[in-house]
C-alpha cells in the first residue's frame, strides 16, 4: 500500500471559533456544506470555497437541527434532514429559482442521511426499518431540472444565478 | 366526442398512484429492493452519477460496496476492504472512480483513498495531525473535504489530491 499526499488547506471558518461537521462538496468543487453549531442549535452553512464568504439559504430557519447535507454538481440544490414538529424531513432548497421541496419518504420511515446525485436526479437515503439501516433511492427526475457540469439552466432568466 | 369523465378521473388518479409518490418524488422500487436483499444493513449512502457506494453489513461484517445503478450489480472493489479493518466513512466520484473514506485498523482512525481504474488503496496523510470522521470528494474526485477531530473541536480540512 503506497502512500500518497495532498494539499491540505483548512476549510473557511475553520480557524474561527466555530466547529464545523458533516462536510459536502458539491460536484465542481466550487461550494461546501457544514453544519455548524448556531446558539446550541446544528444549522447548515453554506460557503463559497472560490469567492468566499457565505452563500444565503432562504428556507431552513427554524426548522433546526439541520444533519447530512448534499449537494447537486453546481450546487443549484441543497438536500438536508430538517426537523419540523417532531417529524424528520428531507428538505431540497432550490437556490437557483428559491423554491424549497420538503419530502416525505414514500416509505414513511425517518431519514437519518442523504446523498443527492451530483445532477440532482435521484436522492439516495438511509432509513432505519426494524432495527436495521437500509439505504432507498428516489428518483426526483419528475421534481427537479437536472445540475449538470457545465452550467445552471435557469427556470427565471431574471433571477439571479447562485 | 362525448368525454367519460369518472374513466377520465379513474385512469388520471390510477396513473397518481402508480406513478408517483408525494410532490414527484418516485421511489426506484427495484433498485431499493435489491439494496435490502443484498446485505443485512447498509449505510452511509454516497451518489455519483449512476453510482452507489455505502457501507453493506453481511454475517455480522461491514465492506465498502459500489453500486452500477444501471443494472443494480456491486462492482468489484479489489483491495478496498481489509479482514482487519473497520470501515467508518464514505464518499464517491461522479463517475465512481475513486472512492474515499475512513476506516479504523488496529486501533487507529485512518484516512484513505481508493482508485478503481488501478485497483490501489492509499492511505493520505492528516496535517495537522487529528483523527478523521467524514469525507465529501468532489465529482472529479480531486479535492476531499474531510472533517477532523483536533484537541477536542471538530475542524473541516480540504485536500487537493493529485
Amino acid at each position: 500500500m503506497a502512500g500518497c499526499s495532498g494539499r491540505t488547506q483548512r476549510a473557511p471558518g475553520s480557524l474561527l471559533a466555530e466547529q464545523q461537521q458533516e462536510p459536502a462538496l458539491s460536484g465542481d468543487g466550487s461550494k461546501l456544506a457544514v453544519i455548524v453549531d448556531q446558539r446550541g442549535r446544528p444549522t447548515v452553512q453554506l460557503k463559497d470555497l472560490r469567492g468566499g464568504g457565505r452563500l444565503q439559504l432562504r428556507h431552513l430557519n427554524g426548522q433546526q437541527p439541520h444533519s447530512s447535507p448534499s449537494l447537486s454538481w453546481n450546487g443549484r440544490y441543497l438536500a438536508v434532514i430538517i426537523q419540523r414538529g417532531n417529524r424528520r424531513l428531507v428538505l431540497i432548497e432550490d437556490r437557483l429559482n428559491g423554491r424549497a421541496h420538503p419530502l416525505r419518504l414514500p416509505s414513511g420511515r425517518y431519514p437519518v442521511r442523504l446523498s443527492l446525485a451530483p445532477d440532482g436526479r435521484q436522492l439516495a437515503v438511509q432509513t432505519a426499518d426494524r432495527g436495521r439501516w437500509q439505504v432507498e433511492l428516489l428518483d426526483l427526475s419528475g421534481l427537479l431540472e437536472p445540475d449538470r457540469r457545465g452550467g445552471l439552466r435557469r427556470s427565471n432568466p431574471a433571477e439571479p444565478q447562485p | 366526442m362525448t368525454i367519460q369523465w369518472p374513466r377520465l378521473a379513474a385512469l388520471l388518479l390510477g396513473l397518481c398512484l402508480i406513478g408517483c409518490g408525494p410532490s414527484g418524488l418516485r421511489p426506484e422500487r427495484g433498485i431499493s429492493s435489491a439494496l435490502q436483499r443484498s446485505s443485512d444493513s447498509r449505510r452511509w449512502p454516497s451518489m455519483g452519477n449512476r453510482w452507489l457506494a455505502s457501507i453493506a453489513s453481511r454475517n455480522g461484517r461491514e465492506r465498502v460496496e459500489l453500486v452500477d445503478l444501471r443494472n443494480g450489480q456491486p462492482v468489484p472493489l479489489p483491495g478496498i476492504n481489509q479482514a482487519d479493518a473497520q470501515p467508518i466513512s464514505v464518499s464517491v466520484s461522479a463517475d465512481g472512480n475513486r472512492i474515499a473514506l475512513v476506516r479504523s485498523r488496529d486501533g487507529r482512525t485512518e484516512l484513505m483513498l481508493y482508485r478503481r481504474g488501478v485497483g490501489l488503496l492509499q492511505r493520505l496523510p492528516v496535517e495537522p495531525a487529528g483523527v478523521p470522521r467524514e469525507v465529501s470528494l468532489d465529482g472529479s474526485g480531486r479535492l476531499l473535504a474531510v472533517q477532523v477531530s483536533r484537541q477536542g473541536r471538530w475542524d473541516v480540512d480540504l485536500i487537493r489530491l493529485p
